[in-house]
C-alpha cells in the first residue's frame, strides 16, 4: 500500500454500492473443506446450458464431450468470453475448441463480488463476511475492468475441482484411488492400466461427487492455455455476420417499437396532437404514451422511426430549459470559490508548504457521450405474470430488477437473455431502454416488442461522462522537488447519478463519491505536502460510468500538470517523473520499461515531438509515449503511440494487448474531438457528424508491452486510456509550446490528419 | 421489387425509399448488416453494390434493384472463408464486433479493385469508425488478406 494514502477506507468505485452501507470486516467465517463453505454457489439452475451434467454452476458437460461453459460477464469486446475459460479449461484439462460458451441468468453464484468488494474473491474456500452480504444482493455486473480479477480464483476452482470430481468418478469404476488417476484433454487416464474415459461418459457420476478437499492449483510454469495468446471463441461468428447482438435479435412475431423523448432533457410529455395520424401510417400498430417519452410500434425498424419524428409533442421542459454549458460554467466557477464538499486526501500542511516557485493552472473536459458502435435496444416479450427480455447489457441482475420494477413481475418469472454487446464502455449498465421495452411490451401482451433508439435518441439522451474543472497549486523547490500540490476539481456526482436511477437507497452523497477523485487521489510520486479536495455542482443532466470514469479526466489533468511542474523544475518530464517513484517500484519499472520502447533518452528526428504520461487505474499501472509529426503550425499527424502496462497476472496477453490498443483510441477520440454541449436544456450534438471519432487515418501505430510478474490480476478493459490525452497534450506542448489546459483539442483550432 | 442479393433473386414489397439496410434486416432477416448511425457517416452497415462498398442506410432499395448486392453474409462463411475473413482471425481484429461486418465489407471492395493497397489507399478506403479501435489491426489484416490473395493468384 503506497505510503502517501490516506487513513481513510479506500472505496473504488465498484464499492460505491455500499458506500455508507453494511461495512464489512473481511474476516473469513468459511471453514476448510469443501461441503459447504458457501450454500450460494449452489444456487442455480443451469438454464440455456443444454444437454449434460452439470458439475457446478459454471460447467456441464454432455455424453457427446461438449463442454458447456457459463460465462457471466458480459462480452463486449474485452474478451472476457475467452479468457474466463481459458482459467477453466486450462484446469479442467480440456481444450478450448471443445467449449461452448452461453451467458447464464442472473443467479446467486454469478454475482460479481470483486466489483463490490475489491478484495480477491474465491468462493471454493468461503466468503468473507462482507462478500456474504453482498452475495445476497448478488450484483451481476461487467464493469469497472474486473473480470479477470473477479474470476481468477473462481474459475480455476471451478475447472479443478470439477477435474477431480471426474478423476473420482472414474476411480470407483475401475476401483482404484483417484491418485492413481491423470487427466488430459478432456479424458480421465488409468495411471496403472492405461485406461481412458472420457469426460462425457463420466460427467453424470461425476456430478453427485462431493469433494473433501480443494484440489491444488497449477503453478503459473505449468500453465499450457493461461498465459498464451490462443484465439478468441468470438472471432468466427464476428467476421461472418452471424455473431448476435441485441439488436440482432428476432422472436416469430416481433415488432419494433422507436421512442421520442422530450427535447429538453427532464423534460415531460404533456399532449401528443396527431396519434391517429400516426396509427393510420403503414405498418404502424401501436402508439404508447407516457409523461417521459412516447412510443410508436411498427412492423419495421425504418417505419416505426418515421412515425416516431412524425410525433407532434406537446412538452413541458421543467424549466430545465435554462440549462446550457454557460449555466452550467458559472455553476462551476462558483462550485470552485466556495469551500469543498470534501478533502479525499490531505498529507502535512499544503497552505504553509506553499510558497515560493508557485504554481498554478486550472484544467477543463466538457460532458461526453459513450456512442457505442450498437444504438441502445432491448427486445421484451410480457406473457402473463411471466416476462423475457434479450439484451446485451453489462448487468443482467439489474437488468431483470428494472424488468420487475417496471412490470410488477417478481423477478423469478423473469428471464434475462443476454446478447453480444456492440460496446459497453458504461452505457450497458444503464436501464432505461431496457424499462421502455418492457414498458411497450406489456402494452402488447403476447407480442415480442423490440425496442430500437437511434444514434439520434441514444446521443441526446446519454448519462454522460460529466463536465469537469479542475484547479491545480504546486510548490517547486530549487531542486526541483514538490514541496506542496493542492487539487480541487468540480463535477456532478457520477456515482450519485447512476446510483440514483439503478439502487436509490445505496446511492452516496457526492461528497463520498470516490469514482469523482479517483486517479487524483493516491498519485504515486513524492510530494512532502499534498491535498486533493471536491466540490459538487447539482443539475439535472443525468451523468454515468464512462470508460475508465474518474481517471478519464484526472490523469489528463495530473500528467498535463506534472508536465507543467517538471518544466518549473528544469527537469525532463520522464526525468522528473521518475526522481519522484523510489516508493513505488512498479510505477518506475513500467515508465523505465516505455522511455526505453520509445527511445525517450535519444532526440526523435526533427519535426518528430514526444509526450509521456502515466498513471494507474483498476488497479493497473499503465505509461504511455505519444510521437507526433508536426506538419504545420497546428497541423499533427499522431504517428505512434507506446505503453507499458503492469496488470498483474496476465491471462491472455493478445486480448491486453488489443485492449490497451483501443483504449488509447477512445480516449484520443475524446482528446481530440469528444465535446457534448448544452443549450436550451437539450444536448447540441445528436450523431457522428457532430460528435466525431478518431478513424483510420488518424489512428496510430501503438506498441503495447506488458510487464511481467506474478501479482494477482488487475484491471484491463480500462486503464489504457487515461494516460493518452495527457501523453498527446504533452507532446504538443514540446512542439508549439502552447499548454492546452482544456479539451478537445479540436477547439483549440488544432487538425490531426 | 426484385432484388439481388448474394448470387440469388428475392423478392420485396416494401416502400422504394425504404433504405437497404432495413430491408436486409427487418424484412429479409439477413442481420449481418449493421445499423450505427443511419446517416452514411459510421459504415456499420456496408455492404457491396456492384462491387463498390455502399453505406446502406442512406441507400434506398429503389437504387439497389437491378444490381448486384453483396452482404456479409455472402463473402464466406465459418467452412469456407474469404481471404479478409481469415486474415481477420489471423490477426484477432473484432473486439466488440458490432462495426467489423462493416469494416469488413469495406476492406473486400478496397482489395477487389487495388490488389494491393498502401496505407495511404487503406486510409483512404477505410472510413468506418470502430468504437473499440481495431484500427491498427484492421490495416495489418488488409495487408495480409492482399499477400494472401496475391499467393492465390
Amino acid at each position: 500500500m503506497s505510503s502517501n494514502t490516506s487513513s481513510k477506507k479506500k472505496w473504488t468505485r465498484r464499492a460505491f454500492l455500499i458506500a455508507g452501507g453494511v461495512a464489512g470486516t473481511g474476516l473469513v467465517v468459511g471453514v476448510a473443506g469443501m461441503s459447504f463453505l458457501n450454500k450460494r454457489i449452489k444456487k442455480y439452475t443451469g438454464r440455456g446450458m443444454g444437454e449434460g451434467a452439470s458439475l457446478n454452476a459454471w460447467i456441464r458437460i454432455a455424453p457427446d464431450n461438449t463442454v458447456t461453459l457459463a460465462i457471466p460477464r458480459a462480452e463486449m469486446g474485452q474478451g472476457v468470453y475467452t479468457s474466463l475459460p481459458m482459467m477453466i479449461a486450462e484446469e479442467l484439462e480440456v481444450s478450448m475448441d471443445k467449449l461452448k460458451v452461453i451467458h447464464p441468468q442472473p443467479e446467486s453464484p454469478y454475482a460479481n463480488l470483486f466489483m463490490l468488494t475489491n478484495k480477491e474473491p474465491n468462493l471454493f474456500k468461503g466468503t468473507s463476511f462482507d462478500e456474504k452480504l453482498y452475495s445476497f444482493l448478488t450484483i451481476i455486473g461487467t464493469g469497472g475492468s474486473t473480470s479477470i480479477s473477479d474470476g481468477f480464483n473462481n474459475m480455476r476452482y471451478a475447472g479443478a475441482t470439477s477435474r477431480e470430481m471426474l478423476k473420482e468418478a472414474a476411480a470407483k469404476r475401475w476401483g482404484v484411488s483417484r491418485a492413481n488417476c491423470g487427466a488430459e484433454n478432456g479424458h480421465v487416464i488409468n495411471n496403472d492400466s492405461g485406461e481412458k474415459l472420457s469426460y462425457g461418459e463420466l460427467a453424470a457420476e461425476a456430478a453427485g461427487i462431493e469433494l473433501s478437499d480443494l484440489p491444488e492449483l497449477k503453478n503459473k510454469a505449468e500453465w499450457k492455455i493461461m498465459g498464451k495468446a490462443v484465439k478468441r471463441l468470438d472471432t468466427p461468428a464476428k467476421v461472418d455476420g452471424t455473431a448476435e447482438f441485441g439488436m440482432d435479435v428476432r422472436i416469430d412475431g416481433m415488432v419494433y417499437a422507436a421512442v421520442r423523448q422530450p427535447s429538453v432533457i427532464g423534460g415531460k410529455i404533456t399532449a401528443l396532437t396527431n396519434e391517429e395520424d400516426i396509427l393510420a401510417k403503414k405498418g404502424v400498430k401501436k402508439v404508447v404514451t407516457t409523461d417521459n417519452w412516447v412510443a410508436v410500434v411498427a412492423d419495421n425498424t425504418w417505419r416505426a422511426k418515421n412515425a416516431a419524428l412524425s410525433l407532434k409533442l406537446e412538452e413541458d421542459a421543467q424549466g430545465n430549459d435554462k440549462i446550457s454549458s454557460e449555466s452550467i460554467a458559472g455553476m462551476i466557477e462558483e462550485s470552485l470559490a466556495s469551500t469543498p464538499i470534501a478533502v479525499v486526501e490531505e498529507e502535512g500542511n499544503v497552505s504553509e508548504a506553499m510558497k515560493g516557485g508557485l504554481l498554478e493552472a486550472r484544467y477543463e473536459v466538457p460532458y461526453l457521450a459513450h456512442a457505442t458502435m450498437e444504438p441502445m435496444n432491448c427486445t421484451a416479450l410480457v406473457e402473463g405474470d411471466k416476462a423475457t427480455v434479450w439484451v446485451g447489457s453489462q448487468a443482467s441482475s439489474v437488468t431483470q430488477t428494472a424488468v420487475s420494477e417496471t412490470t410488477g413481475i417478481p423477478k423469478e418469472n423473469i428471464t434475462v437473455h443476454t446478447t453480444y454487446l456492440g460496446g459497453g464502455f458504461g452505457r450497458r449498465g444503464e436501464t432505461e431502454y431496457i424499462r421502455m421495452a418492457a414498458a411497450i411490451a406489456q402494452k402488447m401482451p403476447g407480442t415480442p416488442v423490440k425496442a430500437v433508439f437511434s444514434r439520434e435518441d441514444d446521443m441526446r439522451n446519454d448519462m454522460y461522462r460529466p463536465a469537469v474543472a479542475s484547479t491545480f497549486k504546486a510548490s517547486i523547490t530549487s531542486d526541483g522537488e514538490i514541496e506542496a500540490w493542492d487539487n480541487k476539481m468540480v463535477l456532478q456526482s457520477v456515482s450519485n447519478s447512476s446510483m440514483k436511477r439503478m439502487m436509490p437507497s445505496m446511492a452516496p452523497e457526492p461528497k463520498d463519491d470516490v469514482a469523482s477523485t479517483e486517479g487524483a487521489r493516491e498519485l504515486p510520486y513524492h510530494m512532502a505536502n499534498r491535498r486533493v479536495s471536491l466540490g459538487d455542482i447539482a443539475l439535472p443532466i443525468q451523468v454515468g460510468y464512462w470508460r475508465s470514469v474518474g481517471s478519464s479526466q484526472n490523469a489528463f489533468f495530473t500528467e498535463c500538470f506534472m508536465d507543467e511542474c517538471a518544466e518549473a523544475a528544469g527537469q525532463d518530464p520522464y526525468e522528473f517523473r521518475r526522481s519522484k517513484l523510489d516508493a513505488h517500484p512498479r510505477f518506475k519499472k513500467a515508465l523505465e520499461k516505455v522511455a526505453e520502447i520509445s527511445k525517450w533518452t535519444e532526440a526523435p528526428e526533427e519535426g518528430v515531438f514526444r509526450g509521456i504520461a502515466l498513471h494507474k487505474s483498476f488497479g493497473s499501472i499503465v505509461a504511455e509515449v505519444a510521437e507526433i509529426r508536426q506538419l504545420g503550425e497546428k497541423e499533427f499527424k499522431i504517428e505512434n503511440f507506446y505503453a507499458t502496462i503492469d496488470c498483474g497476472t496476465y491471462v491472455h496477453p493478445d486480448i491486453v494487448k488489443a485492449q490497451v490498443e483501443g483504449a488509447i483510441i477512445f480516449g484520443l477520440s475524446a482528446a481530440l474531438y469528444g465535446e457534448i454541449t448544452w443549450k436550451g436544456g437539450a444536448v447540441q450534438q445528436y450523431n457522428f457528424p457532430q460528435y466525431e471519432m478518431v478513424r483510420m487515418k488518424v489512428a496510430p501505430t501503438t506498441q503495447v508491452h506488458i510487464m511481467e510478474n506474478d501479482e494477482y490480476p488487475s484491471g484491463v478493459g480500462e486503464p489504457g486510456l487515461p494516460p493518452a490525452a495527457p501523453a498527446l497534450v504533452n507532446a504538443i506542448y514540446a512542439a508549439t509550446g502552447e499548454r492546452i489546459r482544456s479539451l478537445p483539442l479540436s477547439k483549440h483550432g488544432y487538425k490531426f490528419v | 421489387m426484385e432484388l439481388n442479393i448474394n448470387g440469388k433473386a428475392v423478392q420485396v414489397e416494401v416502400e422504394k425509399q425504404m433504405p437497404l439496410l432495413w430491408v436486409l434486416r427487418d424484412e429479409l432477416n439477413m442481420t449481418g448488416t449493421k445499423f450505427g448511425c443511419g446517416v452514411a457517416s459510421c459504415g456499420a452497415c456496408t455492404v457491396m453494390v456492384d462491387g463498390k462498398a455502399v453505406r446502406s442506410c442512406t441507400y434506398s432499395v429503389a437504387m439497389a434493384e437491378g444490381k448486384e448486392i453483396t452482404t456479409i453474409e455472402g463473402i464466406g462463411t465459418e467452412e469456407s472463408l474469404s481471404p479478409i475473413q481469415q486474415a481477420w482471425i489471423e490477426k484477432q481484429v473484432p473486439q466488440c464486433g458490432y462495426c467489423q461486418s462493416g469494416m469488413i465489407m469495406a476492406a473486400e471492395a478496397l482489395l477487389a479493385n487495388n490488389a494491393e493497397p498502401t496505407d495511404e489507399d487503406i486510409d483512404k478506403a477505410i472510413t468506418n469508425i470502430c468504437r473499440c479501435g481495431t484500427y491498427q489491426r484492421v490495416k495489418e489484416a488488409i495487408k495480409l488478406a492482399a499477400s494472401m490473395q496475391a499467393e492465390k493468384a
